[in-house]
């Protein structure tokens, strides 16, 4: 999910050129008013920009109703400082992207139920983008977060990382690489990687169950839980203290962290890295020969403790179309263009093609994809999809701004301004209060 | 002068700039007014919410600790630009031969952009300064200043003198220069010394100088924003959020339209009386030639 989570899917991007009208014959669609421009806001995320933009340049060419344009947003603004303006202004771009501001936009957008999408989707990817009944967007692909490492460090290392089960076969697994002229781990200080990413790995392990974990955010809200008291909670905390403790870096807590950090994991001078699999395509980039692997993060020293042998998994935004705004035409071309990008052979080519060749190295979420993406990590993580491993993304439950509370408390127990006990009391203060969107609530 | 003569002559002048002035700022300071009222969310507002938006706002912590840490940002900005623009301004009008060049180059910053500088200085804090100190073991820059709040602060007082004291300057060099020669003349007959010459007849003489600095320089440092985002991003730990920050991030990000919106209206009535204090006092101290 990486940045993106806050800066959302909006990238700076240069005026789109408006398509070539090369006629095609005309599809299943009557053609009979005359062509719609629909405006997208951003690119989905700005790493993938140019495929992005090369997917709706195919797009334009396939067909003669609708024109796709995107329109940029600023990418150092949240998705809410770049919509709430255009809304204002009664220019709103009919395709938004966007993960936790979905329940600000639900009363503006319009109901995706009966769209072929929806359809092809699984009804768990489904339920973060529906709001009281009413879906109001469809997921753009899944990603996933976890210990990222680097397969040949590992190997000179004599570490397997499927036999890291417990929190302690980590640690052995940390000397070892140490050991072996490496630095252990790379542990981020990059305030969106602890608000969001490594705060849920307790939010994510704290239940079992879906209803469990539900409860718990209720009790943060309520102000009622006592992180301090939970086990799961304590393992936590030791989670995070080994990983710093083997840090191979200062915690640095300006922009240059995630670069440095692709670059350490890359040239192999870490073995490890808390990050995500968004981070792939700059590790392939800085270091094309070398494998890049996903593991889970075991926090418990039980090695069958819930969540120890999983990684998260989620969607890191969904697309919504504007039903304030727009007219049923341009609705219309937004869900044709949706769904063409999923479904047709083209789209799929640039939805998960390899980014080298145009694509966006995307894992599918859609059922019917032809073509899935080959690197190593995208294969590892449908090993886990499909043995079930995964944990939820529950930070999609996070209030809007949350994560920048979390994460800064999370860069400060790093950096040894606050202890274990006072993270968990402004995780607690942090919560106290917030609206239960999870529950349907309403600001 | 009759009055049809007095209103043409304002419709000429007066009316399409008075026009243009309520258009973008007076109605949107009253719309912004009135949302502080109600539930606005961003997008519409459906009930009134009396003063509610104030009393949230001046209950919220994180607006105490902008806030204190903005008064220090101001304080300690407004000092170290006026004293270093009235310096460079005394060394450029002192009969130099590269005075001109001296001028364009301490003003030249001001040219650039808030964010692009923000940027310019991040990449000297954080990669530059690094680099340098590794290579020539200097322990004052081996961690980028960027990374704890103390020397973030000063970073941001750093650039903010860089930006704004080449446009201070220009103001102190026409107050400089618009004191009569025949005064410094009588003074140095007289058998003044320099310095004396400086706070007697040169500082007095040039007041309205100060008046004007001051005054720019004090709203500049409580409505900095851009060099703040551009530069720390509120980090670490936003601890380094100035109040401008504060206030776009509260309403932005977190979506609190209401607080957002009722803090700003807080900050203009406390820059207001800031400035209104601050002219009347310089006014007092200006010397009537």
């Amino acid at each position: 999910m990486k940045k993106t989570m806050k800066f959302g899917a909006i990238a700076l991007v240069s005026a789109v050129t408006v398509s070539l009208m090369v006629a095609a014959p005309a599809k299943a669609l009557n053609c009979a008013k005359p062509k719609a421009t629909v405006t997208m806001l951003g690119t989905i995320k700005p790493e993938i920009q140019d495929q992005f933009l090369g997917a709706v340049a195919d797009y334009n060419k396939s067909q003669t109703c609708f024109v796709v344009k995107s329109v940029p947003g600023d990418r150092k603004l949240t998705f809410l400082q770049n919509v709430t303006p255009m809304y204002a202004a009664k220019n709103a771009p009919t395709i938004m992207y966007t993960l936790q501001e979905i329940p600000d936009m639900a009363d503006k957008v319009m109901d995706l139920k009966s769209t072929k999408l929806a359809r092809l989707v699984s009804k768990d990817l489904l339920a973060a983008a529906n709001i009281g009944g009413k879906q109001v967007g469809v997921p753009s692909t899944a990603e996933a977060f976890g210990l990222l490492y680097n397969k040949t460090v590992l190997d000179k290392a004599g570490v397997d990382p499927k036999k890291i089960l417990t929190r302690s076969d980590l640690e052995a697994a940390f000397k070892k690489v140490e050991a072996s002229g490496a630095g252990a781990v790379r542990f981020s200080s990059i305030w969106w990687s602890l608000g969001a990413h490594f705060s849920n790995m307790y939010f994510s392990t704290a239940s079992k169950t879906k209803a469990g974990r539900l409860a718990i955010l209720d009790g943060m809200a309520d102000g009622k839980k006592d992180l301090a008291s939970d086990p799961v909670f304590k393992d936590y905390l030791a989670t995070f203290e080994l990983l710093k403790k083997y840090n191979q870096a200062k915690p640095n807590t300006t922009d240059t962290e995630y670069d440095l950090s692709v670059a350490d994991l890359a040239s192999g001078k870490a073995g490890f890295w808390f990050m995500g699999n968004w981070a792939e395509p700059n590790l392939l980039t800085a270091s094309p020969k070398t494998s890049f692997g996903i593991m889970p993060l075991p926090m418990s020293n039980t090695a069958s403790a819930y969540g120890n042998g999983s990684i998260p998994v989620g969607i890191p935004g969904y697309f919504m179309i504007d039903e304030t705004q727009s007219t049923s035409w341009e609705r219309k071309g937004a869900i044709d263009f949706l769904t063409w990008l999923y479904t047709s052979p083209a789209g799929q080519k640039r939805v998960a093609g390899p980014v080298s060749s145009g694509g966006m190295n995307f894992i599918p979420v859609y059922k019917g994809f032809t073509i899935q993406p080959e690197t190593f990590m995208a294969k590892e993580i449908s090993t886990y999809v499909t043995s079930a491993k995964t944990l939820d993304w529950m930070n999609t439950f996070y209030p809007a701004g949350g994560q920048d509370l979390y994460g800064a408390s999370g860069q400060k127990l790093m950096a040894d301004k606050i202890t274990g006990a006072q993270y968990a009391a402004e995780l607690e203060k942090a919560w106290k209060g917030s609206v239960k969107t999870w529950r349907g609530e309403k600001k | 002068m009759n009055t049809g003569y007095k209103v043409r002559k304002f419709g000429i002048f007066a009316a399409l700039p008075l026009a243009i002035f309520s258009v973008v700022l007076v109605l949107p300071f009253a719309q912004g007014f009135f949302l502080t009222f109600t539930n606005w969310n961003g997008f519409k507002y459906t009930e009134f919410s009396g003063v509610a938006n104030y009393t949230k706002s001046f209950k919220d912590p994180a607006f105490w600790t902008t806030l204190s840490f903005t008064l220090k940002f101001v304080v300690v900005s407004l000092v170290a630009v006026n004293v270093v623009a009235f310096g460079l301004a005394l060394l450029v009008t002192a009969k130099l031969r590269s005075s001109t060049i001296l001028r364009t180059f301490f003003f030249v910053p001001n040219l650039i952009g808030g964010v692009v500088l923000g940027v310019i200085w991040q990449f000297i804090f954080n990669t530059a300064l690094i680099s340098i100190s590794q290579r020539y073991s200097l322990p004052f820059f081996s961690d980028s200043w960027l990374n704890e709040t103390t020397t973030a602060f000063w970073a941001l007082i750093i650039v903010t003198v860089w930006q704004s004291s080449g446009y201070m300057m220009i103001i102190y060099i026409t107050g400089l220069i618009s004191i009569e020669q025949d005064v410094l003349e009588a003074a140095r007959v007289d058998g003044a010394s320099a310095f004396r010459t400086l706070m007697t007849i040169k500082i007095p003489l040039m007041a309205q100088a100060f008046t004007i600095s001051l005054f720019l320089t004090l709203r500049n440092g409580f409505m900095a924003y851009d060099v703040n985002v551009a530069l720390t991003g509120g980090g670490p730990y936003r601890t380094t959020e100035l109040i401008s920050m504060h206030i776009f991030q509260d309403a932005f990000a977190f979506g609190n339209f209401g607080t957002g919106q009722s803090k700003a209206v807080i900050m203009f009535l406390m820059v207001a009386t800031a400035a209104l204090v601050q002219v009347s006092i310089s006014k007092r101290m200006e010397v009537q030639r």
